[in-house]
């Protein structure tokens, strides 16, 4: 062991390396908000990992990318699991990069001279939210398919080149194989390329400069701005002063960052143990009674799109957006002011609680929403092409002649009719029993007093469009309402025993 | 760190006009370009090719048989299955567009995407519009006009044509979340 090191050492001169990274002192009084910065990291080595194996058995085509969701699902070893560990641990690289950066907002770390840092860091948030959407589409579940198709919209009403933006980021003028394919590709190729670029760039400038000290050790006797010329030696002398408690980087902030990193992936394993990551029937373009969410941290600015009428539409889907960017870009450029600490900065203070309580009721009123969504969405099931052909036939077949169909009374009132109000037979017989019945009644009551409407008066087929029809009246029951089938077949025939 | 911490002193080579570190930098600024240029071409275009997709011929498409079964005052959600190129997926599709009548003769036909930002809508039988569930607009069953809600223009109307009691509609995909009605 010794040799081997020494002979390395030797070579690439391990020994300055390792003081230089490991052992380098750094501020005393860091804290445990100091380690989200490495739990983002600890999490994000998580999705690489898990993502490669999932991309094993992934499949980014419109026939086949359910399925092979499924195949994980159900038949890889531990793929729910694994799944479900991608699916997690997606939402903790957006929380853990929203806390990690309310961290460095709050203690003012974005100061002189980490400007750069927040920089990339900022690059760095919206390449985690491009993971999010464009990993969103891929299970190719009817969340996928209806969020995507809302979000790419989006994207489409941005003046000027919103025709543009949206062909290029669907691959083609509508949602599809073109979509997933492109979706893929940034995915697991152009974003993780782009995110340990700048992953590398930010913790390349953490080892330049050193981890940012407390506020306080930067607040005493500080010239008032960090523009000021004297600013720089100012720094650079109670930066030293800061790390005079020799407080070291290993095992001193290593062991917190490990510890946890530790407890948010249990979190997350456990998270992906006992909920996993969930799959909703496959993508139907055509289902116009789903209601899309999109995961739940775009939900604020899912819910202002309902407040905003439509002149002002773009104003959100792009204002809100590029204000963003901008106020994040430009944050280290507008205050340089030298005081750090979030109680001494009222501005900032305000902005960012406001910020968080704005975020939080916007998310509130989207997840109480949801709940009346569902219901309004069940409102109005149209009648299929089938159905409005058996409507049409119970019409012409004059069944209103004996049964209560809607507000169609019998004519012959006067006669015993005991025949059944037909305007809640969907909420008691499936339409295989209805078509079954309708066919031969009296093969379920002998003494039935309806006719066989079987051949040659109607087809199958329309005996079939018939049932498909009468099994949709429900009458006052709530779509929501689980019917109560009584359907009763008739035994079957014996069959004489062969001698 | 003792390697490299001194600047080279410059030499003559450096600043004569034909000398050889002047023509090793053009040569790399240049090659550098060429390479960029020779590359970045079929990258660029196939990255931004969807763009010039051309857009899908409208088309006729039969939606219903018989006037007879449909409904009068009541929109009615028909489905049809139509022939599709999805880039290089040939595929048989589920579409659907509303259709209005007032009289049973004259049909209105919207495009089944709300346009505000293309979710499905439904008919709300109680407030007797047709309602997005998305974002919460409303839509005039009668019109197509926006009641509430953020969608920026009215729903978007297909041209109909009955022939022989059959009810066709032209087909047409527009871009939603815009106040124009262009086609997508």
């Amino acid at each position: 062991m010794g040799k081997i090191s020494r002979w390395i050492d030797d070579r690439i001169d391990l020994k300055t390396l390792r003081a230089q990274l490991i052992d380098r002192k750094v501020p005393w009084g860091l804290t445990w908000w100091h380690t989200l910065g490495s739990a983002t990291l600890a999490v994000f080595s998580v999705q690489v990992v898990t993502g490669v194996i999932l991309a094993m058995y992934y499949s980014p085509s419109p026939d086949h990318a359910y399925d092979s969701i499924r195949y994980i699902e159900h038949t890889v070893l531990s793929g729910s699991l694994l799944r479900g560990l991608h699916h997690w641990s997606a939402s903790a690289m957006v929380v853990l990069v929203l806390a990690h950066m309310i961290r460095v907002f709050s203690l003012g770390a974005y100061k002189y001279p980490r400007e750069m840092s927040w920089l990339f860091g900022v690059a760095l948030l919206f390449i985690v939210l491009g993971f999010s959407f464009t990993g969103y589409l891929l299970p190719w579940d009817q969340k996928a398919y209806w969020a995507t198709q809302v979000g790419t919209n989006i994207a489409g009403s941005a003046p000027l080149i919103g025709g543009v933006m949206v062909k290029l980021l669907r691959g083609g003028a509508q949602l599809g194989a073109g979509t997933l394919t492109r979706f893929f590709a940034l995915h697991v190729l152009l974003l993780p390329l782009l995110l340990i670029g700048f992953v590398l760039l930010h913790i390349s400038l953490i080892i330049r400069q050193g981890m940012a000290p407390r506020p306080m050790a930067l607040e005493i006797d500080a010239p008032a701005r960090t523009s000021d010329p004297e600013y720089p030696a100012y720094y650079h002398d109670r930066y030293a002063k800061a790390k005079v408690a020799d407080t070291r980087f290993w095992p001193d902030m290593i062991g917190k960052d490990v510890a946890v990193a530790t407890v948010v992936i249990l979190v997350l394993f456990l998270m992906a143990w006992f909920i996993g990551a969930g799959l909703e029937p496959p993508a139907d373009p055509s289902d116009t009674s789903y209601v899309p969410l999109p995961e739940w941290y775009f939900l604020p600015f899912f819910q202002l799109l309902k407040l905003v009428p439509g002149k002002y539409e773009s104003v959100v889907t792009v204002g809100v957006p590029l204000a963003l960017v901008l106020i994040l870009v430009l944050l280290p450029f507008l205050d340089r002011r030298s005081k750090r600490s979030l109680f001494h900065r009222p501005v900032a203070g305000v902005a960012l609680v406001g910020t968080l309580l704005g975020s939080g009721l916007l998310l509130w009123g989207a997840l109480r929403g949801d709940r009346e969504n569902v219901r309004l969405a069940s409102a109005g099931v149209p009648l299929t092409a089938l159905e409005r052909a058996g409507r049409a036939l119970v019409k012409s077949q004059n069944c209103s002649a004996c049964h209560v169909i809607g507000d169609q009374k019998p004519d012959s009132a006067g006669d015993v009719n005991d025949a059944p109000d037909l305007n809640d037979v969907g909420f008691r017989h499936t339409s295989g029993w209805l078509h079954s019945f309708i066919e031969l009644p009296t093969r379920f009551h002998p003494d039935s007093k309806m006719p066989s409407y079987g051949l040659p008066k109607l087809s199958h087929m329309e005996m079939e469009q018939v049932a498909r029809y009468l099994a949709t009246l429900r009458g006052t029951h709530a779509m929501s309402e689980p019917p109560q089938i009584v359907d009763t077949f008739p035994e079957p025939v014996k069959k004489p025993e062969p001698q | 760190m003792s390697l490299g911490e001194t600047k080279p002193a410059s030499s003559s080579e450096d600043d004569a006009l034909f000398g050889r570190r002047r023509f090793l930098r053009w040569v790399s600024g240049i090659g550098s370009a060429i390479m960029g240029v020779l590359v970045g071409i079929p990258v660029v275009r196939s990255f931004v090719s969807p763009v010039f997709v051309k857009p899908v011929v409208a088309s006729w498409i039969k939606v219903a048989e018989d006037t007879a079964l449909l409904d009068i005052g009541v929109p009615v959600r028909v489905d049809f299955v139509k022939e599709q190129n999805d880039a290089w997926i040939e595929s048989i599709a589920q579409n659907s567009v509303w259709l209005y009548s007032d009289d049973g003769e004259k049909f209105k036909a919207y495009n089944a995407q709300c346009t505000h930002l293309g979710c499905g809508y439904f008919y709300d039988k109680d407030t007797k519009t047709f309602a997005c569930p998305c974002h919460r607009g409303h839509f005039d069953v009668k019109t197509g006009a926006v009641l509430s809600g953020p969608p920026p223009r009215g729903l978007d109307e297909m041209q109909v044509e009955i022939r022989d009691g059959a009810v066709f509609v032209r087909v047409k995909q527009f871009r939603l979340g815009i106040p124009e009605r262009v086609e997508a």
